[in-house]
């Protein structure tokens, strides 16, 4: 097993792929959280400007609506680690490498679950240097205004590192289904930038959350609203759910949720298990579908 | 875990592909310390054969054992067999020696061993740079250094002298030859015989996806089959001194020879002097190797008349690119006689019926050898004309 981890670092690292999607990853990272990062600034300051919640007795540098470009630039930028994923096992089936994979492994299984730990790795990895980039974006264009303090601030980053890591063994898993890696990058491409969107109107952003891109987003997209909401909270004097009621209180968090990028997202843990379920079925049957194949 | 003796042991082993029977009720057995030949036409069912052996596809029904165990089984399946199979892929722009060292680390061996097998293929000085770039050859050679990996036990190579050039055949005819007199086994896999007959000991031939033949190279040129042909001063008189002796296996030739099977030339002579027939010429005609090889294989893709294709488009099938073989009009197209002797007119083949069952025919008795013919060059290239037959597998 161990022998077969080393392999598939080998294979990653003698070819380009994983540098060509990372240099797009970390660049898209850190330029799309310094646009929106400009842009909360220049809504933050606005209201500053405006000057009426200020006189209301709300220090709007206690709000970090920086929070969402930190969560929607994750969100963008995970498209990456996702296509990462997709060629893992898809490409060497295209290239019919997997043949001398298999001959010279113990069992499928094992070659199955090295690259499963490999490619956990290396979701991770995309995951830090991504959320890395996201930060260090976000903060450049805000100079470090209307964001969260270090504990909110990590907790959406680590949100964003699983996100990263959960799409990378979907992407893996659903090559592996698909065996085509042209294949599978349209169609998980296509999916979440058409199909799921399209879904979330068509169903009224009911099933959104439940759906892979929408729980992926819901990830980081939850955690960042929790901290606003949190914020909020701690500004008000009386409890928010309760003053608003039910109704309004679930469209308020809708609203924070979808501002993050998450729309129709459930909590952050509940958005994390779902997204977790569905990497993990797509991973399941990708595996299982090769662990039976014929190698012709 | 396996037995260590080397062998490979496929009994009644099937595959069906949906309704396409690739591979039916195969059965043979390969032993260490010789070179085994896996031969059948294009489509025989070699390669899926060899895909069930190394675990990569599954058997419908049946067997096919390493050292006793299935590859599944075998635990450092690259230590006990290396493979070089077709349409096995190189990622294009991972040099050779990262390619070797990647499945070296799979295999559990030092990275030395990825400069040396590229040493022992002759890849030495193109270590650094990418498959993609490699010739038919090189891939080739680049396969079997990655199979060497494991110093394996057992090597199997499917239609390994594709894209080889001449010299890249002699040195691994060498090669091969040389692993398995150390005691180790070699299975390789060809469509033509020709292309192995001087590599190999023992041939396995397989058609249909069922073995004609399994055994010793050896035995089946003791087999083959000869005729006598003889122009007689009075065809009529010899062939009643031929009945005379029982000899009823006569058939008068065209150009007015008589061909004989069963006998030596020896025999008719005398027969022929006895009855006072002069004879201006006779000689023996051997049937060599790859003849009886296409009449125990033939029949696979036969069309039901005569040849309906052409002469070859311009390198297309059949036709021997170069040598002395010449298809001619109202030539069999499979199951009969290459000519020997361009004037005589097509032999009737009902001596090597297509497919033949039982076979190897019985008598002949030819010395072992396989003695270079009148201008007739084993038809290198030639394959059986029908759709399945076109260089499918390269």
């Amino acid at each position: 097993m161990g022998n077969l981890i080393k392999a598939e670092f080998r294979k990653i690292l003698t070819t380009k792929m994983w540098w060509a999607l990372l240099i797009p990853a970390v660049l898209l990272a850190f330029g799309y959280a310094f646009a929106l990062g400009k842009g909360v600034t220049s809504i933050g300051d606005f209201i500053k400007n405006d000057g009426t919640l200020q006189k209301a007795g709300v220090n709007v540098d206690n709000i970090s609506i920086g929070v969402f470009a930190l969560s929607r630039s994750i969100n963008i930028t995970s498209v990456f680690p996702m296509l990462f994923g997709a060629l893992g096992l898809s490409s060497e089936l295209h290239r019919r490498t997997i043949t001398t994979t298999f001959l010279t492994a113990s069992s499928r299984a094992a070659v199955l679950s090295a690259k499963a730990v490999v490619y956990v790795l290396w979701g991770l990895i995309y995951g830090v240097i991504i959320s890395g980039m996201v930060a260090a974006g976000t903060a450049a264009a805000t100079g470090g205004n209307y964001l969260p303090d270090a504990g909110g601030f990590i907790l959406i980053l680590l949100a964003g590192v699983i996100e990263c890591l959960l799409w990378t063994l979907l992407g893996l898993g659903f090559g592996a289904l698909l065996g085509s890696p042209i294949g599978s990058v349209l169609i998980l491409a296509i999916y979440a930038i058409a199909v799921e969107p399209v879904l979330d109107l068509v169903l009224h952003n009911t099933v959104a959350g439940i759906l892979p891109n929408g729980a992926a987003d819901g990830v980081t997209g939850a955690t960042a609203g929790q901290i606003l909401i949190d914020q909020l909270q701690s500004l008000a004097h009386s409890p928010l759910a309760q003053v608003m009621g039910p109704d309004n209180w679930n469209a308020f968090l809708f609203s924070i949720r979808a501002a993050a990028g998450g729309i129709g997202a459930l909590d952050w843990w509940a958005s994390g298990l779902v997204f977790l379920g569905w990497a993990m079925l797509f991973f399941g049957i990708g595996l299982f579908r090769n662990h039976t194949r014929d190698i012709t | 875990m396996h037995d260590g003796s080397g062998r490979i042991v496929v009994q009644q082993l099937t595959k069906q592909f949906g309704a396409v029977v690739a591979v039916q009720n195969l059965s043979f057995v390969v032993e260490p310390g010789s070179v085994t030949g896996f031969l059948g036409p294009n489509g025989a069912g070699k390669t899926t054969t060899l895909r069930m052996l190394l675990g990569l596809v599954k058997p419908t029904a049946g067997s096919a054992l390493i050292n006793g165990v299935p590859f599944g089984g075998l635990g450092h399946p690259a230590r006990v067999v290396g493979a070089v199979l077709e349409a096995q892929g190189f990622h294009p722009s991972r040099s050779a020696r990262d390619h070797l060292r990647v499945y070296g680390a799979a295999i559990g061996v030092d990275d030395m061993r990825a400069d040396h097998v590229l040493g022992l293929v002759g890849l030495a000085a193109a270590g650094n740079r990418s498959a993609g770039g490699f010739s038919l050859g090189m891939k080739q050679r680049l396969a079997l250094a990655t199979a060497l990996l494991g110093d394996p036990q057992i090597l199997v190579l499917d239609e390994p002298a594709n894209g080889l050039d001449p010299e890249g055949i002699a040195w691994l005819r060498q090669f091969l030859q040389s692993y398995a007199r150390a005691g180790r086994t070699v299975l390789i896999s060809s469509h033509l015989l020709a292309e192995v007959e001087q590599t190999v000991d023992q041939v396995v031939i397989i058609s249909h996806g069922q073995t004609r033949y399994n055994g010793p190279l050896e035995n089946l040129r003791r087999s083959q089959a000869s005729r006598v042909l003889v122009q007689p001063s009075d065809a009529n008189g010899l062939m009643t001194a031929l009945r005379a002796a029982e000899i009823y296996n006569v058939e008068a030739l065209p150009d007015g020879r008589l061909a004989i099977g069963g006998v030596e030339a020896k025999q008719v002579a005398d027969l022929a002097l006895k009855a006072g027939v002069s004879v201006y010429g006779i000689e023996e005609e051997r049937v060599n190797l790859e003849q009886l090889y296409f009449a125990m294989t033939n029949g696979q893709y036969q069309a039901a008349g005569p040849n309906q294709y052409g002469p070859p488009p311009g390198g297309g099938f059949g036709g021997p690119p170069g040598g002395g073989y010449q298809q001619q009009p109202g030539f069999p197209p499979s199951g009969g006689f290459p000519q020997q002797q361009p004037p005589s007119g097509g032999f009737p083949q009902q001596q090597y019926p297509p497919q033949q069952p039982g076979y190897p025919p019985p008598g002949g008795q030819q010395p072992p050898g396989y003695p270079p013919q009148q201008g007739y060059q084993p038809p290198q290239g030639f394959q059986q004309p029908g759709p399945g037959g076109f260089g499918g597998n390269a």
